[in-house]
């Protein structure tokens, strides 16, 4: 019966289109062409991603990141895999970043006045008021996930010390780019081969950033949108009023309770501290510290348990202590608190820890 | 005469006791999970409430339905829809009534339309349902002032009512996919309970592949792989993403589904 063949095509293109669907939907997303873009050199270019002034954007970033570096409860988008953010800016210091972490989602909220950071897992908004000459405090948590600050970052302390060249282009969250590489000089003793930018054609933004090392083709870490959209962002997403529900505290109670919260943070404080120790310039500069040496023996037995597996014992005319290696970074500390840390490798940690005070 | 048709059907399902007792264990849900959420509040300060969504329930009466349907919607509807669409084709196969069907002069894509319209009506009714009962209750237990989200803003009680009605629809979907798999299993046996068990059984074992991550590249095709980005609706304002994949994952399933049951319906002897 000719009708009845028509309905068993139909119901067989249904389900071919749906076996196709799942296998679309499994894709990545392709890169598309690249786009074709008028030359520009080098120089010209680093110099418009330095002076760019990115004005009001709303993006979403996507990090992916192959660090080999533990989850940490504090910043668990560090922790391997992809993970996303949301963020919002109006190009004035107002910002606002979504990080969802599982069913839960941080959000931090900068209105220009006050930070405020709200936590769905526990219900508590951490608020944090400027002081009259810091208007962008307390956003470098946030802004640690926006692809644009922290390609500056890269760009201004290491344009000096790398071959710069443009290497084509590319297309990013649907806007064309340009891609900026740095190449560490041949003399630099680091671990990463090159660090690649995606600068925005037309607003020189940087889009993307992909951090490539020695020996390996796929990028250790990428952070970069994968949607934006440039224009004013609508003003409420720059207000938090805490929920009624809601606990809010302010840092300094915050970091009383975590005082206890073992050896990570205090290398993290120490490393952050007052006066961090630089050796070197450039790649392979070497971040110095000493851990006081309460803190090295408060470790609860479970964060050094952590420490442990995340860490491989070491001895040279030095001394002796442990050393935590991901693809980008290495950190040694020392069993007198002494600590160094460094995008080098490990024997340049060797050579520079003797110099710690 | 084809609204006749999907008004009887639903007439039917409606005069099971089995639907019946069905809903009456899904209104259940909502109640439990206020009560409970309430008592611990009695208890002091941060009882280590469960994760997620839950940690913002207290005092927050309004996401009490989305809770409700985001839990249930890993099993409990699953079950459901699996129980509607076992009763479709199976059960009236074994109470001999399909063959009736099956000759009289109806085409067959409409009766597969009719069950498939049941299917998706009684989900609606049924998630609507446990949220109309999730607002009531999570309100009386919990009390509501607008309707907080996790990115810590709070919605007027219009706008979280707009939440719930999306999360409602998306959920049905959901379910609607998972019914017409299983109306497509329930196309091959004459016994309910094969269906039920098979659909289970693949609900199940999806959510176990979905824990390895070796076998991430899997995962993209597994249908539950979309439930948890359904939780972005308590985010605000509301990221379309993972949204769109879910529904989108959830309507090949659809498609498939409906498909293979419709193939097997048209070759079935009657």
């Amino acid at each position: 019966m000719n009708k009845r063949k028509v309905t068993l095509a139909a119901a067989a293109a249904g389900v071919v289109t749906g076996v196709a669907g799942l296998g679309l939907l499994a894709m990545p997303a392709g890169a598309g062409q690249p786009p074709s873009l008028p030359d520009v050199s080098a120089e010209s270019l680093v110099e418009q991603v330095m002076t760019s002034k990115p004005g009001a954007f709303g993006g979403t970033v996507e990090v992916d990141n192959k660090l080999g570096l533990p989850s940490l409860a504090e910043i668990p988008q560090l922790a391997d895999g992809k993970h996303s953010a949301r963020i919002w800016t109006d190009g004035n210091g107002k910002f606002r970043a979504a990080l969802p972490n599982g069913q839960s989602e941080q959000t931090i909220v900068n209105d220009g006045k006050t930070t405020w950071s709200w936590n769905s897992a526990d219900n508590e908004v951490v608020k944090s008021e400027h002081k009259a000459d810091e208007p962008k405090a307390g956003n470098e948590k946030a802004e640690s996930v926006d692809p644009a600050t922290a390609a500056k970052q890269v760009v201004g302390m290491t344009k000096e010390f790398s071959d710069i060249t443009v290497d084509g282009t590319a297309r990013v969250a649907n806007r064309a780019a340009y891609e900026l590489v740095l190449t560490p000089k041949a003399s630099e003793k680091t671990l990463i081969r090159e660090v690649r930018i995606a600068v925005d054609a037309e607003l020189k933004m940087p889009l993307r950033v992909a951090v490539l090392t020695n020996g390996a083709s796929e990028p250790a870490g990428t952070v970069g949108f994968s949607e934006i959209n440039v224009g004013a962002q609508d003003p409420k997403l720059f207000e938090f009023t805490p929920p009624a529900q809601a606990k809010v505290t302010t840092p300094e109670a915050k970091e009383e309770k975590g005082r206890d919260r073992g050896s990570e943070l205090g290398i993290e404080q120490a490393l952050q501290g007052e006066d961090p120790q630089i050796f070197g310039t450039g790649w392979d500069t070497v971040v110095g510290a000493r851990i006081p040496a309460e803190a090295m023996t408060q470790v609860p037995a479970e964060a050094q348990g952590l420490v442990d597996r995340f860490t491989k014992k070491v001895s040279g005319t030095w001394g002796s202590g442990q050393i935590f290696t991901t693809k980008v970074a290495t950190i040694l500390i020392a069993d007198d608190g002494r600590v160094v840390a460094g995008a080098v490798p490990e024997q340049v940690l060797f050579d520079t820890i003797g110099q710690v005070k | 005469m084809i609204t006749r048709q999907f008004g009887s059907e639903v007439r039917w399902m409606l005069r099971r006791p089995r639907t019946l007792i069905g809903l009456f264990g899904l209104i259940l849900v909502p109640i439990i999970i206020s009560f409970g959420i309430w008592t611990a509040s009695d208890e002091g300060e941060g009882g280590g409430g469960p994760p997620g969504l839950g940690a913002i329930l207290q005092g927050n009466g309004m996401v009490v339905p989305i809770f409700t349907l985001f839990l249930s919607l890993n099993l409990l509807l699953p079950l459901v829809a699996s129980i509607w669409a076992a009763d479709g084709l199976a059960g009236e196969a074994q109470h001999g009534t399909l063959r009736g069907l099956l000759v009289a002069p109806v085409s067959r894509v409409r009766l597969l339309f009719v069950k498939l319209f049941g299917l998706t009506a009684m989900s609606l009714f049924a998630v609507t349902l446990m949220a109309v009962v999730g607002i009531i209750a999570g309100t009386a237990f919990l009390g509501t002032d607008g309707m907080m989200t996790l990115s810590g803003t709070t919605l007027s009680t219009a706008e979280g009512l707009l939440r719930i009605g999306l999360f409602i629809l998306l959920v049905t979907f959901q379910m609607v996919a998972i019914g017409a798999v299983a109306l497509a299993v329930s196309s091959t046996t004459e016994h309910p309970l094969v269906v039920q068990a098979a659909t289970m059984t693949t609900i199940i074992v999806f959510q176990v592949l979905g824990q390895f991550s070796s076998l991430d590249w899997l995962h993209p095709f597994l249908i539950t792989t979309g439930f948890p980005g359904l939780i972005d609706v308590m985010r605000d304002p509301i990221p379309l993403g993972q949204i769109g994949d879910s529904t989108l994952l959830a309507g090949c399933y659809l498609l498939i589904g409906t498909g293979l049951a419709a193939i097997r319906l048209v070759t079935k002897d009657s």
